[in-house]
């Protein structure tokens, strides 16, 4: 089923991406956002399966059935965020933009640490958003961990955009080997090391958690990661609030997280029950900052501990 | 090429099975050959992770990112195992 969302994301992406770049650069932010309306109809009227998924999320998260009106909504708050990821990665100051922190000093404290940092954020609103906080901090490395092969269309807009982000970025989709090694190199620099911790890769190690009160898969790799590392955990999301205002929150999800190996599956479980806890506190606040678009609670589990069997398997 | 682990194979495949808590299989078990990671072993980049850092505690070198010829030397134990030789510190 991952597979399938890829699919449908990438598709429409590349067109709009374009369309966005051209008109969003060249003509100006108001220009441009003249178009979200269009666009929003577009898909509100065309595609159907994100309509449904929309309503379902909105169904849950308002607590009422969804109107129209509350998907289109919904629909031109992601384009809005699409078209602003432009802006912010191309500006050289956000001074466009009505930014406002809020858990500063939790992050700022955990950098002060030197020893590189944890960043999870959410197909919420805008992570891009949180590049504010590189702009002030500038000799702290933002390294965005990103599968290059599910997401080429964004990344050829990021390369075109802002060759510096885009060559900071931590590929996920080649071997482990060399993936484990970049991580690696990346809490040594002390670098903020971004990760979005609410999706799972094919085949990524999954966990079951309560989400809207509904049983739903987090992926796990982030809190592994952070246990080896030695990383404190620090979430963030950049929250569209309409118009040209974004509120960043930051805030400390773990000083430090000791994982051991022998009860992974208990403890990996427990961390992403907090950061789905957390999610859902600020997706109940901002809803239409909720930017997946396809069937979040029905995705399949994935085994927390694939190994031992194949393992054994592959070597007879 | 032979199926029979190197000494210095036995040893590495010793750290991988204590180091990633591995309770099905032994050091004896692993094929020199065998790819070391994805679907056929089930073991992945946070596997990865965690043998890099046995590695580096280990045998005193750490392995780097920009290696152009990473892919060749997690393929196998006994590549792994061959470069490990090569640049081990202690």
């Amino acid at each position: 089923m991952s597979a399938h969302w890829h699919q449908r994301r990438e598709a429409g992406g590349r067109f709009a991406i374009w369309l966005i770049r051209a008109a969003g650069l060249h003509a100006g932010r108001a220009f441009a956002r003249a178009w979200l309306y269009p666009i929003t109809l577009y898909f509100f009227f065309r595609r159907t399966r994100e309509r449904r998924d929309s309503r379902e999320f909105l169904d849950t998260a308002l607590g009422r059935p969804a109107h129209a009106w509350d998907i289109l909504r919904h629909i031109h708050s992601y384009a809005a965020t699409i078209l602003d990821r432009i802006y912010l990665l191309h500006d050289t100051t956000l001074d466009r933009f009505d930014v406002r922190v809020h858990g500063l000093e939790q992050i700022e404290n955990e950098i002060a640490h030197g020893r590189g940092v944890l960043l999870l954020g959410a197909h919420f609103g805008s992570f891009e958003a949180l590049r504010a906080l590189s702009l002030r901090r500038p000799e702290v490395k933002l390294r965005v961990v990103m599968d290059l092969k599910q997401t080429r269309a964004l990344n050829e807009l990021l390369h075109a955009l802002n060759p510096e982000v885009a060559n900071n970025v931590i590929d996920a989709g080649v071997d482990p080997g060399a993936l484990a090694l970049s991580l690696h190199e990346a809490a040594q620099q002390g670098a903020l090391i971004g990760l979005l911790a609410d999706r799972a890769r094919a085949g990524e190690a999954t966990a079951t958690v309560d989400f809207f009160g509904r049983a739903a898969q987090f992926p796990v790799a982030a809190y592994q990661i952070a246990s080896m590392l030695d990383l404190p955990i620090v979430l963030g999301f950049g929250i569209y609030q309409g118009g040209n205002r974004y509120d960043l929150h930051f805030e400390t999800l773990a000083a430090s997280v000791k994982i051991a190996r022998s009860e992974r599956s208990g403890e990996l479980q427990e961390w992403a029950q907090r950061f789905a806890a957390r999610l859902e506190h600020y997706t109940r606040q901002s809803p239409y900052n909720w930017f997946n678009f396809y069937d979040f609670w029905h995705r399949p589990a994935q085994r927390a501990q694939p190994r031992s069997e194949p393992v054994a398997a592959a070597a007879d | 090429m032979s199926d029979q682990q190197t000494p210095a194979e036995h040893e590495l495949a010793s750290l991988i099975v204590s180091s990633l808590n591995l309770e099905h299989i032994s050091a004896e078990q692993f094929a020199p050959e065998q790819p070391l990671f994805g679907a056929e072993t089930g073991l992945d980049s946070i596997d990865a992770l965690e043998l890099a850092l046995a590695v580096s505690k280990r045998y005193g070198f750490q392995l780097r990112s920009d290696n152009a010829d990473n892919k060749r030397i997690f393929s196998s134990l006994r590549a792994l195992a061959e470069h490990i030789q090569t640049h081990r510190a202690n």
